[in-house]
């Protein structure tokens, strides 16, 4: 017997969710999912479940992650119990189950915990520049750049880089860790075959790279495009600032095709177009994806656009020789960026980078399982 | 007798000549004794056609006409209409069927439909020569009716024949007035209360001059028939006078030393022996009960309108028609099923209505508040097979009661939450919205199938109930629950006196039948008895007066004419040959057959307004005495040797 949790519901609007205790079970959303198999069937499950508050089997649950939101469902449903925002909003509730610290919880349903943290590492940050920066030089190189690496020099700045990117993933996968226990080692009577974990990895990366899955979903290829854009921006200039620091940090100015600049741009370019994108997405309120905006999205949202355009100032003012504006753009432009990873990674909205393909995989790694044992 | 007759073969269409060949039909039956005229004809019963036959009946003054078309049932009172146009006795035509009884049976042989269809068309022709002209029976009637049951049926079908100018003798077996109306709180779709309702109805019923109520009265008698009844009422006295001081019955009801517990609240409360249901009931004196009253003579000590003499009367009533509107009881669970009686705080949705009733602030029950409540549907009701005398139907109200319920306790008290159990829900109508108003205010609906129904079970002090659900996958779930509400449906009422006396007949589900659901669904086959309302079958407050008004209209249209015509196609005695043996008496189905004495002799008589024409007393007559008109002997016999020839 399991038993039914009636202020679940409740504690669920938190979250996000609208309300949906209209929902009378009829399917037509489960029925118009273009994402929903026989094997994974939401959402209207999902909603028996949140309704209900069977809490173990959602937390258990890969479903929300399979949902990309084109909101069909939602469009559909005969009740307006808007089942894909209750998609949305059971994401954000998982990231919080499967956040051990408890720091996701209190992000996801405290505005005031949120924006403390947020203003907690920027100051972090900024007190660190205003003890530790190295002298502010006027002088300019040959080029006619500024000399950023006398005020802040890579080398140090990359062991914070280093210190930064340990605890991103050691929280982050140790999140990811306990959303295993709960989705692959929830069900005692189903073996998984130590194999299948390798196998199935390839799905992992290939989920990873090419979002794929985006593409089923009815919303369309437009914001597959746009989302690859600004993912594959976000992980090169992630990957240049915590690999190859030296390398992108540089006195140097290149020419414009010097890889350096052109993946500069590239990354650049895909992160302003997706932030102005879902900007206007939430602003417009046109799709049912972008009409219930939880505070969490536009934090996330708002952070991303700061970095980008602080990061876009940083590199005029350099190669055009303004010093002192470069200096100040530095420190505010890391007063974004710091607590922008540091919560948003690993306890809020931009964890589903990890969690998405991993429960492609864990659910692929499932359901062969599933199938093994019935033959 | 008729000896210049027309005879019509009607194609149907092709439906008839398609395999009858029509014109060797009117061939081989245009010589035969008494034809002047015979025809074939596309469609008899199109304006034209009738238009022709009409013409020729009256050009060459026909005195019978016989129409070869299709069955009775369908145009036999068509052209009888159409002989009467004419100037024709409706009765001397004859109506014979070769479309059901020739082509259709006979379609794989042509040559053998065409033969039979000859065969028939000739007898009907022998018929008809030996037909009698006749006339419509008339009757006196009285325009009075009775009444059975003071609920919402029985008085407004009580307003409605009054209005109408037909006078009422209204009867109800409790001494108050209301029926099950009364017992509940706001209704559906109202800001009204069932008290309140009755009380509009009542105050109506009694400005009216030609409405009689009694109440504490039982139908005992019934004799005579439709137009001409005389009923025996037997009324148990009050043992309170109508006119009484308030405060000092006040002090007689608190001075009875006798508690029982309330059926009025479903025996969620007690009474005394003298009582009142609640404040505001009709007629306004309280009843002593003197199946509980000890004749301690306490009450009589403060009040003097208490006369413990008074004495059960027995009236008799001449009435016209009798309408029958008693209604139903709740389905009363058995012991145990779904916990009722075995488990403290499991209730019917009945005395939860009155629990709600009773209860102003706070929602007690036994002491304690209620905030979780789980209601059960289909308790009694959509039984099948499993249950001997199972209710296989579905009891109509409930679904709406229960959900309704569920929104009068959330406004009406803080922190109640509903979860129902259903078998699907069954607002039907416009009574939807409620169900999605529920829904909206956060109701959990779940979904059992029939064979795994939910369980209620008692964990320490808490009640637990669990449930398959359909909705999520058939897995198990269990709720606490402070409160079980057993939605039951409707049943017959039990001891209802009037089946007995009125013979009514009942389904197999015990409620009424009436002769036909769709085509006569207020009329039973004994003439003169009307039903409506829940008696009938299960059925909302809605339909309950639809249906009672329909039957109110019936029963003003057969008596207030104060004569009633009927067919003259009766049975009829030979006063000369008939020796009374009684045969034909047992046989009849309808009560139609009486003993008489006539000239010095016992004979049998007809009972003109109980006689169907059914015709079963004819063959078991031993000395042939007895003819059905319009279907006698003679004409029968003629057909028989036409047919045999």
């Amino acid at each position: 017997m399991e038993k039914i949790d009636l202020e679940f519901s409740k504690s669920l609007k938190k979250y996000g969710a609208v309300d949906i205790s209209p929902c009378f079970n009829c399917g037509n959303c489960t029925a118009i999912c273009s994402l929903s198999t026989e094997d994974n069937s939401f959402p209207r499950k999902m909603l028996r479940y949140s309704i209900l508050g069977l809490q173990d089997r959602i937390s258990s649950s890969v479903d929300p992650w399979l949902c990309y939101y084109c909101g069909e469902c939602s469009e559909t449903c005969p009740k307006e119990a808007n089942p894909g925002e209750l998609m949305m909003a059971l994401r954000r509730f998982l990231v919080a189950q499967y956040d051990w610290t408890g720091l996701a919880r209190k992000f996801y349903t405290s505005k005031i915990w949120e924006m403390g943290a947020i203003l907690f590492l920027a100051l972090i940050i900024l007190a660190i520049f205003v003890v530790f920066h190295g002298p502010l030089t006027t002088e300019l190189t040959a080029e006619g750049g500024v000399k950023l690496n006398t005020f802040a020099p890579w080398h140090q700045i990359h062991i914070g880089d280093w210190i930064m990117a340990g605890f991103l993933a050691f929280f982050l996968l140790s999140n990811v860790f306990n959303m295993y226990l709960k989705i692959l080692r929830n069900d005692k009577k189903i073996k998984i075959p130590f194999r299948l974990y390798f196998t199935e990895l390839i799905s992992l990366v290939r989920n990873f790279i090419t979002q794929e899955r985006i593409k089923d979903c009815e919303k369309g290829k437009v914001y597959w495009l746009i989302h690859l854009l600004l993912m594959s921006g976000y992980v090169i200039l992630f990957t240049m600032i915590v690999g190859f620091l030296g390398w992108f940090q540089t006195d140097n100015i290149y020419e414009w095709w010097h890889p350096q600049r052109l993946l500069g741009y590239y990354a650049t370019f895909g992160l302003l177009v997706g932030c102005v994108y879902f900007f206007i997405g939430r602003i417009k309120k046109d799709k049912e994806l972008n009409k219930h905006s939880h505070y969490t999205d536009w934090t996330f949202l708002v952070l991303l656009f700061f970095t980008t355009l602080t990061g876009i100032l940083l590199h005029f003012f350099r190669i055009y020789g303004m010093p002192m504006a470069t200096y100040y753009m530095y420190v505010i432009h890391l007063m974004v960026l710091f607590p922008m990873l540091m919560i948003e990674v690993p306890f809020s909205k931009w964890s589903h980078l990890a969690y998405r393909p991993v429960a492609i995989y864990f659910s692929n790694v499932l359901n062969k399982a599933k199938e093994l044992q019935k033959s | 007798m008729s000896n210049k007759i027309g005879v019509y073969i009607c194609h149907c269409g092709n439906n008839i000549s398609e395999y009858v060949d029509v014109e060797r039909v009117k061939e081989s039956v245009k010589n035969e004794e008494g034809v002047f005229i015979a025809r074939t004809t596309m469609f008899a019963c199109a304006d034209s056609a009738q238009t022709e036959i009409i013409d020729d009946i009256k050009n060459n003054a026909l005195d019978g006409i016989v129409i070869a078309s299709c069955s009775p049932k369908l145009h036999l009172q068509t052209f009888r209409e159409v002989a009467k146009r004419a100037g024709l006795n409706p009765y001397n035509y004859v109506q014979v069927n070769i479309r059901e009884q020739g082509s259709w049976a006979h379609s794989n042989d042509p040559e053998g439909a065409t033969e039979k269809s000859i065969g028939l068309v000739k007898a009907g022709i022998a018929r008809t020569r030996v037909s009698k002209s006749l006339e419509p029976l008339t009757i006196p009637a009285k325009n009075i009716v009775l009444i059975i049951g003071a609920g919402i049926a029985g008085m407004r079908a009580a307003i409605e024949l009054a209005e109408m100018g037909t006078k009422v003798y209204i009867i109800e077996r409790e001494h108050f007035v209301g029926g099950r109306l009364s017992q509940w709180g706001v209704l559906c779709s109202l800001n009204e209360t069932g008290k309140e309702l009755i009380s509009r109805i009542y105050k109506r019923l009694k400005e009216l001059d030609n409405i009689t109520l009694f109440t504490g009265a039982d139908l005992i008698s019934k004799t005579g028939s439709s137009g001409n009844f005389e009923v025996e009422i037997k009324i148990t006295p009050r043992y309170v006078k109508s006119k009484c001081d308030p405060e000092s019955l006040k002090n007689a009801i608190e001075a009875c030393p006798v508690e029982v517990t309330d059926e009025f609240n479903f025996h969620l409360t007690k009474r005394k022996a003298i009582f009142k249901n609640f404040e505001s009931e009709f007629p306004e004196a309280p009843v002593i009960n003197m199946e509980d009253c000890t004749r301690c003579g306490d009450c009589l000590k403060h009040c003097d309108s208490i006369d413990l003499d008074q004495k059960t009367e027995i009236i008799k009533l001449k009435i016209g028609a009798i309408q029958v509107c008693t209604g139903f009881d709740p389905y009363e669970p058995k012991e145990g099923e779904f916990g009722y009686k075995t488990i403290d705080n499991v209730i019917t949705l009945q005395q939860f209505k009155r629990l709600v009733e009773l209860n102003k602030d706070q929602l007690l029950f036994k002491g304690k508040e209620i905030h979780n409540i789980a209601l059960i549907y289909c308790v009694g009701s959509r039984q099948f097979g499993k249950i001997n005398g199972s209710n296989q139907y579905c009891s109509r109200y409930c679904c709406t009661v229960a959900i309704h319920s569920s929104l009068v306790v959330g406004k009406k008290y803080n922190d109640i939450h509903c979860l129902h159990f259903t078998r699907g829900v069954r607002t039907y109508g416009k009574q939807e919205l409620i169900y999605d108003e529920a829904s909206q205010k956060g109701d959990i609906f779940f979904h059992f199938d029939e064979n795994t129904p939910p369980t209620i079970e008692k964990s320490g002090s808490k009640t637990i109930v669990k449930v398959n659900d359909v909705y999520t996958d058939q897995i198990e779930l269990g709720v606490e629950a402070d409160l079980v509400v057993l939605v039951s449906g409707m049943v017959p009422r039990k001891n209802n006196s009037s089946v007995e006396i009125l013979k009514t007949p009942v389904g197999r589900d015990g409620f009424l039948n009436e002769i036909h659901p769709k085509l006569r669904p207020v009329e039973t086959v004994i003439d003169g008895v009307f039903i409506s309302g829940a008696a009938q079958g299960p059925k909302n407050i809605e339909e309950t007066v639809n249906s009672t008004l329909s039957a109110a209209s019936k029963v003003n249209a057969m008596i207030c004419r104060e004569e009633i015509k009927l067919e003259p196609t009766i049975a009829k005695i030979n006063e000369d040959t008939c020796e009374w043996c009684g045969k034909c008496s047992e046989t009849c189905p309808f009560e139609a057959i009486s003993q008489i004495t006539h000239n010095g002799k016992q004979i049998a008589s007809i009972i003109t307004t109980n006689c169907k024409g059914c015709g079963i007393c004819t063959p078991v007559c031993p000395v042939d005495a007895i003819d059905v008109i319009g279907y006698t002997n003679v004409e029968i016999e003629n057909m028989i040797m036409s047919l045999a020839k």
